[in-house]
């Protein structure tokens, strides 16, 4: 098979997604005062609803609605004001009644978009780089189709056959805790062109969700899902090909390889003269396959009809408007703040608000940065206070606006590089559960950045502050390692270097100009490491002059 | 027991509670005098497919110990009424089969709400009561446990698919049963049996709880032998019920206006009706009576058109099927239900329970619903169903700016023969009636005006209200009623001691 | 009378509704459904040009909802009363055969 770059020269490939999102942050199901739990001991969370007993009614759950319609607010969906519920018939035994309640052809949320930033290396997939593109990025504007509320199946666990599969198994167990949990889906049109942008547009999605508070959006858990569709057509054709549907790609990574096998699958099938049949593939992250799970010979027919044991919907202007007050700050409109405030690149923005923690994180820091919001820093432990003053800095006085948005360049590098690599080395830990606070954050950046210690240092003293629950300064103090920036401090240790080394003094100036360096590091040695290695060069240079051409 | 707690089965609601008022007898002996009864001519009749004991001695006690406390007014307008349910009614611990044998041993783990309404309003919960399997019928001989027999002719169906809670008010069992009505479910068997027979406007009683055949048309109402205790049900019954999206909030009181005749009341006679093929002479001489005695009472007759109620049947047979194969998927052999024994795929296993899990007619209209919701045959039929509908329910809106109340038959004939009408369509047209009414929405009921005069079987009329207006044609009964007399126990259960 | 569905289709809707039908029960439903599905006739004669559906009959309500409040539920024990097989909590059902959920 060939590589996905290869392939996507000949072919472009048409990627629509469906993603479906638990309201886990809810207290109780779609349809039922249950209780949502994962993880609980199987059928404890079931009632006469959920369990599709004979004569049960469903009663909707008035903050699901709300949470559906934020969601569509956030993605610029139109609300719609009137619309039903639907029962879809079919009958799987993990879904209680045999009928799913879901939306009919009108959603609560229609017609939406997001635009999607694509750089660096995401955008190499790209072949038929678009117009707008600079710098090597570009941004893509992937349409919606709509968000539908309905409500999500029991989990089933097949036993008999291999790795809990279908196929093979002899009985299967079924758990209805799952069963009549709220459930979103988001339908996109089929805008994405590469696997790179549907991760962008899922981990995107995944932001915006968390930031809205209305699921935990946990891939692996289950709560935050994707199915993708794909079909290719030669470059320049207009004529959709025949698609698949590809189901198991439950993280980003197995997002984007799953559509990128599919793709080269594909792309081998139609060159080698093969067809595509509608089916429903399944991801084999193990194996790096897609495989068959069924095929479609005709449309599904699902018996659709308007549910009637529920009312029907015309939302008022005053429900939509007081969902409308409760969407907090989005990623997007957070990057654009972070940069305009505080001078941040675009990139640097994009990055730091991925993870919605260290965005607010970021917040506090630069609200102590610019003297103000200690509001925003009570309960957190944060101040520097109970070690050392801080080195370099006079206490947390406020600072010119101009010197706080200095600082917020190497806040944002210490964030999204060495933050990130070490809670990526710390499997799944999250920032909050770290010793790492807003205030030692800063004051670590300010340290480097008055030259109080140098970069390198300023690693060792991150790595202590995780590790030992201390402030910056407190460890600088206790370790000793405060620059020495003393200009005479550094004259006499340059002095005695010199006068000790008389024979390298005479090579250097003779034409060994690579002895440089050894002389600075004799100086850092004289000043136990912690003269200031600018100060030592400029020093260096002077004393010894010129050295012969 | 005393003289008078045996003679508690023929007493309609008031005189329990003056005898209990007055000591005169228990709410145990009441309780007792029921069972005993039951046990003595339930036999013959076959209305109780289970029957309480345990529970109704339980809620006696209960209100023997309120009156021990002089506290019998606060038990609810029920209390010391023994009441039975329709099997298709979850009461916790009961069985609640729907007359299936795909339900024969579930055993309900809640409570309808209107199961517990009466309850907390005081009634005596004495059992449950044959029906036609999932209320598909009309005469009650669907019940895979054996049909009912009509109090008044043994050899002769009860109606249905409430025919269980008809017959047994009819034979002085109890004097308060619950039923359901789709299509007709409560009011062809209340015209079949002599009794006064309710179906509410839809919403106003809760659905919760009670097994769904068409839930757009489903509407739970009271069988009595008086319409004052029918009245009385109704009160403890209906009400908004957070558990039913589709309840209204109900706070009428039924009985208020009972005795306030009807002098000036205008009711509609719809000619169509009166004319219609297939209707028996003896059962258009009664609702002709019927509006003469209104007349001579000071009501207005005034004739109304319906001009789309001809379509009322097509359009259940469309809608009711479709609601019901979508309301009968949830019985597959895995929660609970019948399950076929010994198979390695839940495939056959499916196939098996549910072929012999649900009898002939159930297996029909599911077959039913789910060829006419197939894709390309929604749009022939379902769709335009829904929208003969709004002309139905419109034709009733604009017959209702005329008249308070409209009176029609209940059903084409007084009850027939076991085995008589065997093929499905000509069983359906018992529902001629009563069909545009559960279409509509509104509240329709059947007042018993005495017998036929060829067949000499009970005959019922149809008093049909305008949506959440029900205590206008409880008021029109209630003015019949006292000229024609109380519904009558069935005479060959009527004799004699009670027992 | 017209023959709206064959012993095929009834078959096809039997499939699809999970009811196992034997060859004279298929032939008889033929019978039956396709005389009751003649009398369905009136509902396809009206002229419906622009009438409105009327899904629900209840007065025009609409936005029915609960509160995000919990009720009590069954325990365990009680949610399986009824199962006709159970395991560890769960249940239990024959292999599924013919693929996964839609």
């Amino acid at each position: 098979m060939r590589m996905l770059q290869e392939v996507l020269k000949d072919w472009e490939a048409v990627i629509g997604l469906e993603i479906h999102a638990e309201l886990t942050t809810l207290e109780t199901k779609m349809f039922c005062g249950c209780k949502l739990e994962f993880g609980a001991s199987p059928n404890t969370h079931t009632c006469p609803v959920c369990l599709g007993l004979p004569g049960a009614l469903p009663v909707p759950n008035r903050a699901a609605i709300e949470s559906i319609v934020l969601a569509g607010l956030a993605t610029n969906c139109d609300i719609e004001k009137r619309s039903m519920f639907y029962r879809k018939n079919y009958m799987y035994p993990d879904m209680s009644k045999n009928f799913q309640t879901t939306q009919g052809p009108i959603a609560f949320c229609m017609r939406g978009h997001l635009d999607l930033a694509v750089d660096g290396a995401a955008a190499k997939e790209r072949i038929d780089l678009p117009e707008a593109v600079q710098d090597g990025g570009y941004t893509a504007h992937i349409g919606i189709t709509r968000i539908h509320m309905e409500e999500d199946a029991g989990k089933m666990n097949h036993v008999g056959g291999s790795e809990g599969r279908i196929a093979g198994a002899t009985h299967s167990m079924i758990d209805y805790n799952r069963c009549g949990t709220p459930l979103i889906e988001l339908v996109t049109e089929p805008d994405l062109r590469t696997p790179e942008e549907a991760r962008l547009f899922m981990q995107k999605l995944r932001q915006i969700y968390l930031a809205l508070g209305i699921s935990d959006c946990s891939m692996e858990e289950g709560s935050l899902r994707c199915d993708g569709n794909v079909s290719l057509r030669r470059r320049g054709e207009k004529r959709m090909g025949t698609k698949t549907e590809l189901k198991n790609m439950n993280s980003f990574k197995n997002l984007h390889d799953g559509l990128a096998f599919e793709i080269c699958r594909q792309a081998e099938v139609l060159e080698e003269g093969g067809i595509i049949y509608q089916e429903t593939r399944h991801w084999d992250p193990s194996a790096k396959r897609t495989l068959v799970m069924r095929v479609k010979e005709t449309a599904d027919d699902y018996r659709l009809f308007p549910e009637p044991d529920l009312a029907p919907y015309d939302l008022t202007d005053e429900f939509i408007e007081s969902v409308r007050k409760k969407l907090p700050e989005l990623p997007d409109e957070k990057a654009g703040r972070f940069e305009s405030s505080f001078g941040l690149s675009s990139y640097d923005a994009r990055h730091l608000v991925e993870n919605g923690s260290v965005a607010e994180f970021f917040d506090k820091a630069m609200a102590l940065a610019e003297g103000g919001a200690p509001d925003a820093l009570a309960g957190e432990g944060a101040t520097a206070a109970g070690g050392a003053e801080p080195l370099g800095v006079a206490g947390h006085a406020p600072a010119a606006p101009g010197a706080a948005a200095s600082l917020a360049k190497p806040l944002a590098n210490l964030l999204i590089n060495d933050l990130t690599a070490y809670l990526n080395a710390h499997d799944g830990l999250e920032l909050a559960q770290t010793f790492l606070t807003p205030a030692r954050a800063l004051d670590l950046v300010r340290l480097t950045d008055t030259g109080a210690i140098s970069s390198k240092q300023a690693k060792e003293v991150f790595a202590a502050v995780l590790e030992e629950d201390r402030d910056p300064a407190a460890i600088v103090a206790q370790r000793g390692m405060e620059q020495v920036s003393d200009l005479g401090a550094i004259e006499a240790a340059v002095d005695r270097v010199l006068a000790e080394n008389h024979d390298e003094v005479a090579l250097y100036l003779g034409g060994k100009v690579q002895l440089f360096g050894f002389f600075v590091g004799q100086c850092m040695k004289a000043t136990a490491g912690q003269g200031n290695p600018k100060m030592i060069n400029e020093i260096l240079k002077k004393k010894l002059g010129q050295p012969s051409a | 027991m005393s003289v008078q707690a045996k003679e508690s089965p023929f007493m309609n609601v008031a005189q329990i509670q003056a005898g209990l008022a007055a000591k005169s007898f228990s709410a145990h002996e009441v309780a007792a005098a029921t069972l005993a009864r039951i046990a003595a001519i339930d036999p013959s009749i076959h209305a109780f497919l289970e029957v309480t004991e345990q529970l109704a001695f339980e809620q006696a006690a209960r209100i023997d110990a309120a009156i021990a406390c002089g506290r019998l007014d606060e038990c609810g307008p029920l209390a010391g009424a023994p009441m039975a349910f329709k099997d298709n009614m979850n009461q916790k611990g009961t069985h609640t089969t729907c007359s299936s044998r795909m339900l024969e041993n579930y055993l309900s783990p809640y409570d309808a709400t209107c199961v517990a309404k009466a309850i907390a309003a005081g009634a005596i919960p004495m059992g449950k009561l044959n029906m036609d399997e999932f209320a598909f019928g009309s005469s009650t001989e669907t019940s895979c446990f054996g049909p009912t027999r009509n109090p008044w002719d043994l050899g002769r169906v009860p109606g249905g698919s409430s025919g269980g809670s008809a017959a047994a008010v009819a034979a002085g069992m109890v004097p308060l049963a619950l039923g359901s009505d789709t299509g007709g479910s409560i009011r062809q068997p209340g015209s079949f049996c002599g009794v006064v027979a309710v179906k509410p406007s839809y919403g106003v009683v809760s659905r919760y709880g009670v097994v769904a055949f068409g839930s757009s048309l489903d509407q739970v109402g009271p069988f009595a032998r008086s319409v004052e205790d029918a009245a009385r049900a109704l009160n403890a019954i209906s009400g908004h019920d957070p558990l039913d999206c589709t309840s209204q909030h109900v706070t009428t009181d039924f009985t208020a206006n009972l005795s306030e005749g009807v002098k000036g009341t205008r009711i509609g006679i719809v000619p169509a009706f009166m004319g219609a093929q297939g209707l028996e002479s003896e059962v258009r001489e009664k609702v002709e009576e019927a509006a003469l005695l209104l007349e001579a009472a000071g009501a207005h007759i005034v004739e109304v058109d319906l001009p789309h109620a001809a379509a009322a049947m097509s359009a259940y047979y469309v809608l009711g099927p479709c609601e019901a194969f979508s309301n009968l998927a949830r019985f597959d052999s895995v929660r609970y239900g019948y399950c076929d024994p010994g198979h390695k795929d839940l495939g056959t296993q499916y196939e098996a329970s549910r072929a012999q899990g649900f009898g002939p007619e159930a297996r029909r209209r599911i077959m039913l619903g789910s060829y006419l919701l197939s894709a390309g045959v929604y749009d022939t039929y379902y769709y335009p169903a829904q929208q003969v509908r709004t002309l139905i329910t419109q034709d009733y809106t604009q017959a209702f700016r005329n008249v308070d109340c409209i009176l029609t038959p209940v059903a084409p004939r007084t009850a027939f023969k076991f085995g008589e009408i065997s093929d499905p369509t000509s069983m359906y047209l018992s529902d001629m009636f009563t069909i545009s009414i559960n279409i509509a929405g509104n509240g329709g009921m059947s007042l018993p005006v005495g017998s036929g005069v060829q067949t000499g079987l009970p005959v019922g009329v149809q008093l049909i209200a305008p949506q959440f207006k029900d205590e206008n044609m409880l008021r029109v009964a209630a003015a019949l009623e006292a000229v024609l007399g109380k519904a009558a126990v069935a005479p060959a259960f009527a004799e004699g001691d009670a027992l | 009378m017209t023959q709206h569905v064959n012993e095929k289709d009834v078959r096809t809707i039997a499939a699809y509704a999970r009811i196992g039908l034997t060859q004279e029960e298929v032939a008889q439903m033929t019978i039956d459904l396709n005389d009751i599905i003649d009398s369905l006739r009136p509902i396809t004669e009206y002229d419906l040009e622009g009438v409105e559906p009327t899904f629900h009959p209840i007065g025009g309500m609409s936005n029915v909802m609960r509160e995000d409040v919990r009720r009590q539920g069954f325990s365990q024990d009680e949610a399986l009363a009824n199962a006709p097989r159970q395991e560890e909590g769960c249940f239990l059902i024959p292999a599924i055969l013919g693929g996964e959920s839609a």
